[in-house]
């Protein structure tokens, strides 16, 4: 049974048949081979369960959140005030980019829509100061991967929707690795320009009086944050009511910037819906699948299948962790959560690992995905924005970022309290 | 019939405006009920349960632009290394799959629909509207999605067996990474006036 749902699956996956297909049809093969019931007959009432789900309203308003924001103009004015505050580093405007992406994140719940923002802002000041290329769009790749990790998140979102964990844990969980990945990647940055001074770049002339005169650029972000994250535990908010009110300050936002007109509206729909509709359809074959997987007993033949192997729960662990690394290389990422949670998930937990914990590991794992070659969706943005150049110059230079990545996963199987020290604390 | 593909194409951006709009009227919605819960401690209820079916429309709606648009994801790892002829083939294939996995959703979709009609069934909340209103206009979007999935797999099946595999791929074709970073160039010179007030 196992072999079967893994050949048919990757086979499947690997001839580009459309995920959503995908999954629906691993599914009904399920159901034809090892069920006694015709499961098929429920596949309405689970698409429309799915389709009207309350909680996954979330994820298109949060992409709505990203695509005005994109279009506000906000971005710029908070680069230039991180330029400010942080360019005296070695490796100047590079801190500015993990730090505005550190932002952003902050108000933001894709790392594509980071990295995208982030990177149409940054681009023009490689040649301006001098900086090493290869290293300064690294930052941006790898920068823009907290996107998801730091909340809000759509990835957490659909997490929470598929293994019923609590949103709020998971956002709260998110905080602290994402400001230590932060730090992370800017002493890589600074370890870079320590070995090789030039890569650095020219020294960027600032003072205080510049640095005080552009704090209220931080403010909308900060403003957006306060609303979106604070409402939830504040107690005023549902994540998806908080993630509303978000679309209704970036539209106010980007009112008072005269930046909203019918077209930019019409764009940011358009792109809104694209993606919407890619993330539901996906989610109509996962959820037939979760449903068949457990009608049918699979996730306990998984469990049986790993208790047979006889590894540690550790070794389990990171052997789970090697597969998504490998796979990460090859699979665009949501795709790669969605498919996988419904076999995954059941033994992790099962072994005894903490279902918010485990969520955050993935958040991390989805994000070394995005900048691991062949198929890095980070990497293409940030190529795309470039304009210029080969990709792998992108691949080489988000390469130590990776490495970055590695410790923050080490550091958080060592000391799962980074993660679970924050909602456990406010939960009591 | 290339014709009837172009109107296909309006008629499915229309419903992503129609699907989309609806998600901002849901998030104003919301908002008002946040606020006056908060303010007045009162509740008109049933806004989230109507945000739920805002979902369910507004994505249903966007599924047929989402496929001309070659936004469902495929992985392409193998893809992009095959020969165009064998793409061609994978991209029908592919079509043919979603179609036919959309084609069980729509069937019963329209089953679940039938019995909220035929039973009159209402949601548990105040406003308890009727569940078949909104059901509707799920199926109504899921049908167009049907329509336009059926118009582009025989017109690619008619490239497919002229042997104009290029043309398959321009119509159904996975998107591959230099078609993305053209799009993504496309988006950035469209926003070009946002690049003003960089930092110098």
């Amino acid at each position: 049974m196992i072999g079967v749902t893994v050949a048919v699956l990757l086979g499947l996956l690997a001839i580009s048949i459309p995920v959503a297909a995908v999954l629906g049809i691993v599914g009904l093969v399920l159901d034809q081979s090892y069920s006694i019931l015709p499961l098929y007959l429920a596949i309405g009432e689970f698409s429309w369960a799915v389709s009207n789900d309350v909680i996954l309203v979330a994820v298109p308003l949060y992409i709505l959140l990203g695509e005005i924001l994109l279009r506000s103009g906000i971005a710029e004015r908070m680069y230039a005030a991180m330029m400010h505050w942080m360019s005296w580093l070695p490796g100047g405007l590079m801190h500015s980019n993990i730090g505005t992406c550190t932002l952003f994140s902050a108000v933001s719940g894709s790392s594509v829509a980071t990295a995208a923002t982030i990177g149409t802002v940054a681009m023009g000041e490689i040649e301006k100061h001098g900086y090493n290329e290869r290293m300064f769009v690294g930052t941006i790749a790898a920068g823009g991967t907290l996107g998801i990790l730091i909340p809000p998140s759509i990835n957490m979102i659909v997490y929470g929707v598929l293994t019923e964990t609590s949103i709020p844990q998971l956002y709260l969980a998110g905080m602290i690795p994402g400001l230590i990945l932060a730090g992370l990647f800017m002493l890589t940055v600074i370890i870079g320009c320590l070995a090789k001074p030039v890569w650095g770049g020219r020294k960027i002339e600032t003072n205080w009086a510049q640095r005080w005169a552009s704090v209220p650029d931080l403010f909308p972000p900060f403003v957006i944050f306060v609303v979106v994250i604070g409402s939830i535990y504040g107690g005023l908010a549902t994540p998806t009511e908080s993630a509303a009110l978000g679309v209704i300050i970036a539209l106010g936002l980007a009112a008072w910037r005269r930046r909203l007109t019918w077209t930019m509206m019409r764009d940011a729909l358009e792109g809104t819906m694209r993606s919407t509709a890619m993330i539901m359809a996906i989610l109509l074959g996962a959820y037939f699948l979760n449903f068949v997987i457990s009608s049918i007993g699979l996730a306990a033949q998984v469990n049986a299948f790993v208790t047979d192997i006889g590894l540690t729960p550790m070794g389990t662990l990171l052997v789970v962790v090697a597969f998504y690394l490998v796979l990460g290389m090859f699979m665009e990422t949501l795709s790669m959560m969605i498919a996988t949670i419904p076999i995954i998930t059941p033994v992790i937990l099962a072994l005894g690992f903490d279902p918010v914990w485990f969520g955050i590991l993935m958040m991390l794992l989805i994000e070394t995905a995005l900048i691991t070659p062949p198929v890095g969706v980070n990497l293409y943005v940030v190529q795309g924005v470039r304009g210029r150049g080969q990709l792998h110059d992108v691949m080489i230079g988000a390469a130590p970022f990776v490495i970055a990545l590695m410790a923050m996963i080490a550091l958080l199987i060592a000391f799962p309290d980074i993660a679970l020290w924050l909602p456990e604390t406010l939960a009591r | 019939m290339d014709n009837l593909i172009t109107l296909a194409r309006k008629i499915a951006r229309a419903g992503t405006w129609f699907g989309g709009s609806l998600l901002v009227i849901a998030a104003l919605i919301i908002g008002v009920e946040v606020v006056i819960r908060k303010a007045f401690s009162l509740s008109i209820g049933g806004a989230d349960e109507l945000s739920g079916f805002a979902l369910a429309i507004g994505s249903a709606w966007s599924f047929a632009f989402a496929l001309m648009d070659r936004a469902h994801v495929r992985i392409d790892s193998l893809y992009v290394v095959l020969p165009t002829r064998l793409c061609a083939f994978l991209d029908v294939l592919g079509l043919m799959a979603l179609t036919g996995f959309m084609a069980l959703v729509t069937w019963f979709g329209y089953g679940v629909f039938e019995k909220s009609w035929a039973f009159g069934a209402r949601t548990m909340s105040p406003l308890a509207p009727p569940l078949a209103v909104p059901q509707a206009l799920w199926v109504l979007g899921l049908v167009m999605f049907m329509a336009v999935a059926l118009l582009l797999l025989a017109r690619a099946l008619i490239a497919l067996v002229t042997g104009d595999s290029r043309g398959v791929q321009r119509l159904i074709g996975s998107r591959t990474v230099a078609q993305e970073i053209e799009q993504e160039l496309a988006e950035l010179a469209r926003r070009g006036d946002a690049g003003t007030g960089t930092p110098s």
